[in-house]
């Protein structure tokens, strides 16, 4: 009897979303954590470069960014609860406001290029702005992505088309967003706290 | 409840990326020895973020325990590394 309730305590543990998806999700992080320690070793070779350009950046862009990013996690996260519930409607309405805020971190981060090109910084300044520019990009490609998706799943549970048996490809997508919040997580403190 | 979680991890991200900020404007005006201190805070703040958006948001808590150490390594190991690489020269 108690090894039956063992073995379903173990069955309850369940990856959320796809595990194609949780594959993706870690190819991407090693990809980040190669870019972030690649940056750190970098700037402790050319430190007096690296504080030159971080002072040339705008914290308060990469406050609202955090900002922004975990605002709008929180909504997906609520919106995958909702779906497990059945309620298409609700999680619809989270994933709207959290493509809202995230059009906010789009609109700072195409902001801060600007104001960074137009003062004559690039990819080709020096090896701090190219680092500072490839990895931010990168990461903002990802975010672009994570939108994509969101507003996917968004029509797709405005149609009603997800069950509470059947949310595997919504926590998916959930998941995927998550993940490009975990990267800024790091990201942040890294190319604009730690100066 | 799963909204009531959500909510204080949400509020605990929030909290944590202002103390950040705050606590990473002194590294400009502080004499080496406590910029360690201020590094170690600073990335302390952010692997606790990154456990928060791993167990609470993504919800590994209850996930099988293989995936849940892996996102856990990562979020610890990572910003570990970036200490170190900031923080030994400074020794």
């Amino acid at each position: 009897m108690i090894h039956n309730q063992i073995a379903i305590n173990i069955n309850d543990k369940k990856l959320p979303g796809d595990l194609a998806m949780w594959f993706f999700i870690l190819a991407e992080l090693t990809v980040f954590a190669i870019l972030f320690i690649a940056f750190a070793v970098t700037r402790q070779l050319h430190p007096h470069m690296f504080i030159e350009g971080q002072n040339h950046l705008h914290p308060i862009a990469g406050i609202i960014n955090t900002l922004a990013l975990i605002t709008s996690s929180y909504f997906v996260a609520l919106s995958v609860h909702a779906i497990k519930k059945s309620d298409n409607s609700k999680a619809t309405q989270h994933l709207i406001i959290a493509l809202l805020i995230s059009s906010v971190y789009v609109l700072t981060k195409l902001w801060e290029y600007q104001v960074l090109i137009e003062s004559g910084f690039g990819i080709t300044t020096n090896t701090f702005f190219m680092l500072y520019f490839f990895i931010t990009f990168f990461h903002f490609m990802h975010v672009l992505l994570g939108m994509i998706i969101l507003a996917f799943i968004a029509k797709k549970a405005s149609k009603g088309e997800y069950k509470a048996t059947e949310t595997s490809g919504f926590e998916a997508g959930g998941c995927y967003w998550h993940m490009v919040d975990l990267v800024w997580i790091i990201l942040f403190p890294l190319i604009y706290i730690l100066s | 409840m799963p909204f009531k979680q959500f909510t204080i991890s949400f509020i605990i991200l929030l909290s944590l990326t202002v103390i950040s900020v705050i606590v990473g404007g002194f590294v400009d005006h502080t004499t080496d020895i406590y910029q360690g201190y201020v590094i170690w805070l600073v990335l302390g703040a952010a692997i606790y973020k990154g456990h928060q958006i791993t167990d609470v948001f993504m919800e590994l808590k209850t996930a099988p325990l293989l995936w849940r150490v892996l996102l856990s390594s990562y979020v610890i190991v990572v910003p570990t590394l970036i200490g170190l690489i900031y923080w030994l020269p400074t020794l």
